[in-house]
């Protein structure tokens, strides 16, 4: 069995605590267009490179003097259920060897809960709270991702929700409330989120591929994120910074 | 004190010392040697060498700036020489320092120092003892030394003195100690004579400095006169009497330095202080971290030469441990780098000694050092990790934390130890290469060594192991002959001086005696060349013989053509796995070349029988060795760069810096006693903190406590030196293209192996190797 693989190293405190392995997966189901990584958007991108997940594993353990300050393994993307045989079948081994595991999705798969019990850190996105939204933009709905936002979260795991903020796609005044809302929803000991202003970091590689790169006035106020913190906060929603 | 005023003037005086564009100091000093030799008849080469040294201190010209507050200069031991800074160099045409006599090219004649004058002093020159012995060792291995299988030198500098014990009781109370000496025998007498020679030559030194400036006095007024009042008092006491108090002190220590440089001149590169702020804090009293800091900049500014600052590889540590592992950080490691960090100098190198107790505000303070453009940036040494290593090869448990670092990285123990640590070179490429074409320089098509082992290629590579190693053992020991003659050679140029720093009254034998030891701890060293490029190449023939046998020949043509036409075999040699990505089998590899390579070294000995030090550390000669190198399996083209120290070769590992890590951890630190080199170009954009002391504590977490103090790799040694630079190509190459904009002062200073310059001094070949050597992709996180 194997991954697609579209760029390996460490990263320290950032995708996960302490310092971590960090796999990014190739494939994706959602088509953001302020996207850092579209040359990693197919599955079978050229930019990946295919490892059979025994190798994987076997790097993955040969790290363990790397994971440090309470590091290990973290499967991103792309999106990690793009791929979830192989996905789970890392996650189970090193989960066996005792290495940290943690997982960045947009949690939008049905297989997504597959992954769980081998997680011990689990990073997700959530772009928007309006399914309609989010579908016109990135061409998925978030019916499935707030089903497995309960289903996470009642099966005793704690999600750490990240919202890339994107100027006129969902931070304004009128969108924090929507977020609030839907937080509000969800048991407040079981979560965190994190606040993600656009950037621009990927632009160029969607030149490079000969894409047009269709974001424009989407940066984010320091205003709009003090905003959306303060309502949160307010509403008894814990924010963090990682 | 007015800190603001002397802070300026220590700007000022740099700013004087740039602008001067000759140096004719040790011209002058060899002059004035040549002209009293007569009056050495019957004299020993030792107690010679002291006189001699009295009378330039008597005779050589002297100044003081209306900008110093201390006296003392360093600008009459250093010619304009050192290649790396000197706009003429190519890579094409260096042929080491192996010509004493060179440095007379380095000097134009003008109306006062005639053409006549110096060719006068460069023929007496190459007639003495020490250049004919050398002349001689450079005959004898030409054939070897002409392409850089290895090299040797003759070494000068490259030593720590203990300065303390000159400082806190003065020459007088040294000069009472080597007379009530009993020597045993004549040899001992007559360096204990010359001793005291020398030591008067300091006196002399002070005293005619004094009466400069006291004659200054005589028309000066205000703060200039208090402060020609207060030099007057200080030397009128230090360095013949114990300083009272910092400024005594850092006066005391440039007359010293002074004296021991011209000692050796022209060019004793790398002479280090050692740990600056464990040799001034006992001094510093009441004095504040800011008082201190101005003062000690005017010392930062005596390390300073000429134009382009040629007194290079200098170098001052801060920080570290005792045995017991508690840290020895004070208030003068903190005043120091506020002196160095504010001056920004391109001399003297900083290095810092880390251990698992040093404090976090160290590594706050060193912020500003690593994250701002343009400033230098220290060398980071691991003692929990060198105590170890330095203990297993003998260095006894008290001495351990006063090793320092000799010039560049090289570990050695302050006033106790002479290590001839340039004394040879090894150039695994070179050797590799013969080994394949059984002998024939793939270079110039001449033969180096006899014929052995198969003639067929493909035998050969079947058995490259055992060939490279049975060749490697040959040249290795023709190469220890060799740097023993030139050992013999520079032994003929004895430094009493110096030797009273280094253990000589103790034993009674000059420092760099090869009959009789003279320090406490005595070696030679070996600079190893080559290492990830010949380990890559073991492993690259491997997979060829295993996956296409049938193009071992190829390979043959491919090399000797230097991979014209063999695109193919190139792009798969170079896929092959590479030393720095943690791939198992080519880090072991690499382990297993230093393991068996520093054995092999350190089977050789010296004349006193000391084991040479093998050091894998390449300071920039890698750029310079490889020149002579072929291509090789690894992929590498003939005369492109071998790797650096033991660095993975630029742009073959590229999985970042966790893997680079986990790859480092594997080589043997333990085996490494003459010191290594390894260099992360680290990218700014990889730390996010939003303060420089915030960075600082990032680049703690990220980079050194990984790569020093990881702890889960307890129980080996870990690497234990490493230098940075936190900047990109592109930020490089705009530097260059708009110096006016990036660097308006003229100064950008980065690291090079083990020593700053200034980026904007450097030859057009140094400064493409150190932008090719960032190398970022080895060395930062993931990003997507």
């Amino acid at each position: 069995m194997t991954l697609r693989i579209l760029q390996k190293g460490f990263n320290y405190m950032q995708d996960g605590p302490g310092n971590r392995l960090i796999y990014h997966l190739c494939g994706c189901n959602m088509h953001c267009p302020w996207c850092s990584n579209p040359e990693g958007m197919a599955t079978d991108s050229a930019a990946g490179k295919a490892y059979e997940v025994s190798d994987l594993a076997a790097e993955a353990k040969s790290c363990l003097p790397m994971f440090f300050d309470g590091g290990g393994v973290t499967l991103t993307g792309g999106e990690v259920c793009m791929q979830p045989d192989g996905a789970l079948a890392l996650l189970r081994e090193l989960h066996e060897a005792g290495i940290s595991c943690a997982i960045e999705s947009n949690a939008s798969s049905p297989r997504f809960p597959e992954l769980l019990p081998y997680v011990d850190h689990i990073m997700v996105d959530f772009k928007h709270y309006d399914s309609d939204r989010l579908r016109r933009v990135t061409g998925i709905g978030n019916e499935q991702i707030k089903r497995n936002f309960t289903a996470a979260i009642k099966g005793g795991h704690y999600l750490h929700i990240r919202i890339p903020l994107i100027g006129h796609f969902n931070a304004s005044e009128d969108e924090i409330a929507g977020f609030t809302a839907y937080f509000s929803s969800l048991d407040r000991s079981r979560f965190d989120v994190e606040l993600l202003p656009y950037h621009a970091y990927g632009k160029d590689k969607w030149a490079k591929l000969g894409l047009p790169y269709r974001v424009t006035r989407a940066e984010v106020s320091e205003e709009i994120q003090a905003a959306f913190t303060a309502a949160f906060s307010a509403a008894g929603i814990k924010t963090v910074k990682t | 004190m007015n800190t603001e005023r002397i802070i300026t003037m220590a700007k000022d005086l740099f700013r004087e010392e740039r602008a001067l564009m000759r140096l004719d100091g040790w011209f002058l000093s060899k002059e004035i040697r040549m002209k009293h030799e007569g009056e050495t008849v019957g004299m020993s080469e030792s107690e010679a060498a002291g006189w001699l040294l009295k009378k330039v201190a008597e005779e050589l010209p002297l100044s003081v700036s209306d900008n110093a507050i201390f006296v003392g200069t360093q600008r009459d031991a250093f010619a304009r020489s050192y290649a790396l800074i000197n706009p003429s160099f190519k890579v094409e045409s260096f042929a080491g320092y192996c010509d004493p006599t060179a440095v007379f090219g380095d000097i134009e004649p003008n109306e006062e120092i005639t053409a006549e004058r110096i060719r006068l002093v460069k023929a007496h020159d190459a007639e003495t003892p020490y250049c004919r012995a050398l002349a001689d060792t450079y005959a004898a291995c030409e054939d070897h030394t002409g392409e850089v299988a290895y090299f040797i030198e003759q070494v000068t500098g490259h030593v720590i003195p203990d300065v303390r014990p000159l400082l806190k009781f003065g020459s007088s109370h040294l000069l009472v100690e080597i007379r009530a000496k009993s020597p045993e025998n004549d040899k001992q007498k007559q360096t204990y004579t010359a001793m005291c020679y020398a030591l008067e030559a300091l006196e002399i030194f002070a005293s005619r400095y004094l009466a400069i400036v006291n004659g200054m006095k005589a028309s000066a007024e205000g703060e200039r006169l208090c402060e020609l009042e207060r030099l007057s008092s200080a030397l009128s006491r230090v360095p013949r009497e114990g300083a009272r108090d910092l400024f005594e002190a850092i006066q005391s220590f440039m007359l010293i330095w002074q004296v021991m440089c011209i000692e050796q001149a022209p060019n004793p590169f790398a002479f280090s202080v050692g740990n600056a702020d464990r040799i001034f804090e006992p001094y510093r009293g009441d004095v504040t971290r800011e008082e201190a800091s101005a003062l000690l900049r005017h010392l930062l500014v005596f390390f300073n030469v000429g134009d382009r600052s040629w007194a290079i590889s200098q170098n001052l540590i801060i920080g570290g441990r005792d045995v017991d592992g508690n840290d020895l950080t004070n208030e003068t490691s903190y005043a120091l780098l506020d002196a160095y960090y504010d001056m920004n100098l391109p001399q003297p190198i900083l290095s810092v000694k880390l251990h698992k107790n040093t404090p976090e505000k160290l590594y706050r303070e060193l912020g500003r050092f690593l994250f701002s453009a343009g400033v230098l940036t220290p060398s980071f040494f691991n003692d929990d990790a060198l105590f170890e290593v330095l203990e297993k090869s003998g260095i006894e448990t008290c001495d351990l934390p006063d090793y320092s670092v000799a010039g560049c990285q090289e570990p050695l123990i302050m006033g106790e130890d002479n290590a001839n640590t340039t004394n040879s070179w090894l150039n695994l490429g070179k050797i590799l290469e013969l080994t394949l074409t059984n002998g024939v320089s793939a270079i110039t098509g001449k033969r180096i060594i006899p014929p052995s082992g198969p003639e067929d290629f493909t035998e050969r590579l079947k058995n490259i192991r055992p060939l490279f190693y049975a060749n490697l053992r040959y040249f290795v020991s023709e190469m220890a002959k060799a740097a023993n003659g030139a050992a013999y050679a520079v032994s003929r140029l004895p430094v009493p001086f110096l030797s009273c720093m280094m253990g000589g009254i103790e034993y009674g034998y000059d420092m760099r005696d090869t009959e009789n030891q003279g320090t406490k701890y005595n070696g030679s060293g070996c600079l190893i060349h080559g290492l990830s490029a010949v380990s890559d190449s073991f492993i690259a023939i491997d997979a060829l013989l295993e996956e296409r046998p049938q193009d071992a020949e190829k390979l043959r043509t491919a090399l000797l053509g230097n991979f014209e036409g063999e695109e193919e075999l190139l792009a798969f040699l170079k896929a092959c796995p590479k030393f720095g990505n943690n791939h198992p089998a080519a880090d072991d590899e690499a382990a297993a070349l230093a393991n068996e390579t520093a054995d092999i070294v350190r089977e050789e000995k010296n004349s006193l029988g000391n084991p040479f030090r093998p050091d894998f550390s390449t300071p920039s000669t890698h750029l310079l060795y490889d020149y002579w190198v072929g291509a090789l399996p690894n992929g590498r083209a003939a005369r492109e760069m071998l790797n650096y120290g033991t660095d993975p070769l630029a742009g073959d590992a590229h999985d970042g810096l966790g893997m680079r890590t986990l790859s480092a951890f594997r080589l043997p630190y333990e085996k490494m006693c003459g010191g290594y080199a390894s260099h992360f170009g680290v990218d700014p954009n990889y730390f996010r903190a939003d303060s420089l002391e915030g960075k600082g504590i990032e680049f703690r977490d990220k980079v050194m406590k990984p790569l020093f103090f990881n702890p889960y790799n307890e129980g080996k040694i870990s690497p234990f030196y490493l230098y940075v630079n936190v900047t990109t190509p592109d930020i490089l190459r705009k530097v260059l293209a708009n110096p006016k904009k990036y660097a308006p002062g003229g100064v950008y200073i980065m690291r090079i192996h083990g020593t700053f310059v200034n980026f904007l001094d450097l030859s057009s070949a140094i400064q493409q190797d150190i932008i090719k050597r960032l190398n970022l992709k080895s060395t930062t996180g993931v990003s997507c």
